[in-house]
């Protein structure tokens, strides 16, 4: 696979993050550059949603500094980070639950539809066009990844597989230039991984997004990803690429136990 | 076999998304608004115009205000029958001292008036939710009310807040007969079951149920929680504003603040719950059986009575009529919790593949 590795266009320096006297993260550095795949891995409990949170926006941390695209981000709410086409799914699916797949992946295209809510009513000038404009792209979506059978379907009668994957879905109809994903592959079997890792291949190979990934599986990760960070109890213990990350000893200690 | 989709191909997306995408369900409610308009005014007697159809209406109005906060939007309110109040004070209000002031503006007046209250009332939902945020629209109940009452130049001195609606005039045109109040409230009420349809399919309803569903993942993807909910405060508030201008002006012709009580807030919350939550057709269905069924009972239980010869006096038929009126809340809310909108649908997939089971 040849890509090109871009620029960084995301560098944390020295992000500690508190909740009270918990300390979540400590002094953790490091950078995402442009069109990479960027993992974070760790043990449970070591800091790594916390991490994607600070990153979008629902954290704020203490001390640190956050470099986007080479400027220095003020203290910033959720729905900044989705002008700055930062999209994210979550560990716990947190899809609409109400809605069909079509009206999820929709709503990820929220940011970008201008008309309002009088032209909605009277379903005119802007707010039939824009609808029917926006459908196109969201379909794009929909046959990328596959669920054209199920688009009318509400979500919560999806399977957990299809769930994961609408709510990848609502993240790529934002066309974000950055995709956060926690744990995209919990909870999967073996065949709905593999069909995870090849959407999230695909996605950075056809529209060059940057990804950042959080994930258990260690096969998944090595294959995938391009260079990884390892959390240990809120502190970085290691960065790098995967065979670098691999046969670090603190990395080792951390997953085996200091006692092996 | 009638209600089949098979062989409707949608080419286009904006085939895809029209308003009812079934070419049954159009012919069906083309033949439903044929006869509200034209059939029930020619058939229907005066006491069936305003003890019936055009509360009923009203009440669909004001459940439908409601339910885009409460169903689509996902903020609890028991506050429903003070912003009706507002409505019907506002449009008072501005028909009695903006001088030739359009009688249908003033109802947009007392429309936009109930949504600044709403919207006043809607602050505490930024940081409080669920039953909490009922708790906090129940202070909205009181107040109000305890204003109309308080201040007397809302009543324009009338004792005790009483207020008599002024006549409806439209373009010289006297609206004083039961027929004329029932179709125009139908036209409003049609007319704005419409625009909150379109409102509920568009991007401004997606962001309300994101907003229901999960906040926090609406955050995240762009949506600003605190316009969206405030919107959603004002425009409901808006409808149940104008729902309660009408519940002065057509249907009981003088009203007093303590009309607008929390019995009647409760009663537009059932309408929603037993309708459907989340479904405009729910908001008719809904209101229909709370205010139809009690009505309905009334007629054929003494005529049950006789049949089986039991001695009911009028008491003990009005004891066994609010008895069966709660057993069958229950029953339909046992038998299906999405409400009779829920059911509808139900009923229209199984049509669809009838006779086979799928």
């Amino acid at each position: 696979m040849s890509k090109k590795i871009g620029d960084v266009i995301l560098d944390l320096q020295n992000i500690s993050l508190r909740f009270g006297g918990v300390k979540a993260l400590t002094d953790i550095s490091f950078n995402v550059r442009e069109h990479e795949i960027r993992a974070i891995i760790g043990p449970n409990g070591a800091g790594k949603s916390s991490m994607l949170n600070v990153i979008n926006g629902v954290y704020h941390p203490q001390e640190g500094k956050i470099f986007w695209r080479g400027k220095e981000r003020k203290r910033m709410e959720p729905h900044m980070a989705a002008q700055q086409n930062i999209a994210r799914t979550f560990q716990n699916i947190a899809l609409f639950k109400g809605m069909s797949v079509l009206d999820n992946i929709m709503t990820g295209r929220m940011t970008k539809m201008k008309a309002n809510f009088i032209e909605h009513a009277l379903w005119f000038g802007r707010a039939k066009s824009e609808e029917l404009a926006h459908r196109r792209k969201v379909e794009e979506v929909i046959d990328f990844l596959e669920i054209q059978h199920i688009r009318k379907t509400p979500v919560g009668r999806l399977p957990y597989g299809l769930q994961k994957r609408v709510e990848l879905g609502r993240a790529l109809a934002a066309e974000p230039s950055m995709l956060l994903l926690d744990e995209p592959m919990a909870g999967m079997n073996v065949e709905e991984k593999q069909d995870m890792c090849r959407f999230i291949l695909d996605v950075n190979d056809q529209f060059g997004t940057t990804i950042v990934l959080i994930e258990h599986d260690m096969g998944v990760v090595m294959d995938i990803s391009d260079r990884v960070v390892v959390l240990d109890y809120g502190k970085k213990i290691g960065d790098g690429e995967p065979e670098e990350v691999k046969n670090n000893e603190e990395v080792i200690k951390a997953y085996l136990g200091a006692g092996h | 076999m009638l209600y089949r989709e098979a062989g409707q191909f949608k080419t286009t997306y904006a085939a895809d998304q029209q308003l009812f995408p079934i070419r049954q369900d159009r012919i069906g409610l083309l033949l439903l608004l044929a006869v509200a308009f034209v059939g029930v005014p020619v058939l229907a007697s005066e006491y069936w115009f305003s003890a019936i159809l055009i509360p009923f209406l009203i009440f669909s109005l004001a459940a439908l205000g409601l339910n885009i906060l409460t169903g689509y939007a996902g903020q609890l309110s028991l506050g429903t029958a003070a912003f009706m109040a507002v409505g019907a004070y506002a449009a008072y209000n501005f028909q009695l001292r903006v001088e030739g002031i359009p009688i249908l503006v003033s109802f947009i007046c007392a429309g936009l008036t109930a949504a600044a209250v709403g919207i006043l009332f809607g602050l505490p939902s930024l940081r409080i939710k669920g039953f909490y945020l009922a708790v906090a629209t129940l202070a909205a109940q009181f107040f109000i009310v305890w204003c109309l009452t308080k201040f007397p130049w809302l009543s324009n001195h009338s004792s005790s807040g009483v207020i008599s609606a002024q006549d409806i005039v439209i373009m010289g045109f006297n609206f004083d007969t039961p027929v004329s109040k029932y179709l125009l409230v139908l036209a409003i009420v049609s007319v704005m079951a419409l625009a909150a349809k379109n409102l509920v399919r568009s991007s401004t309803g997606r962001a309300w149920m994101a907003v229901r569903d999960m906040d926090v993942a609406a955050s995240v993807i762009g949506i600003k929680l605190m316009p969206t909910k405030l919107l959603a405060f004002a425009v409901s508030s808006f409808y149940c504003g104008v729902a309660g201008a009408l519940y002065a002006f057509c249907y009981l012709g003088s009203v007093e603040p303590d009309g607008f009580s929390l019995d009647m807030s409760f009663k537009i919350l059932f309408m929603i719950i037993i309708g459907g939550v989340g479904s405009i057709l729910g908001c008719f269905l809904g209101a229909a059986f709370i205010l139809l069924l009690p009505i309905f009972l009334d007629f054929t239980l003494p005529g049950v009575a006789e049949l089986f010869g039991l001695p009911f006096s009028n008491a003990t038929v009005s004891h066994i009529q609010i008895l069966i009126f709660g057993a069958l809340i229950m029953f339909f809310l046992i038998v299906e919790p999405h409400g009779l909108a829920r059911l509808w649908q139900i009923a229209k997939e199984k049509l669809r593949l009838w006779p086979f089971p799928h």
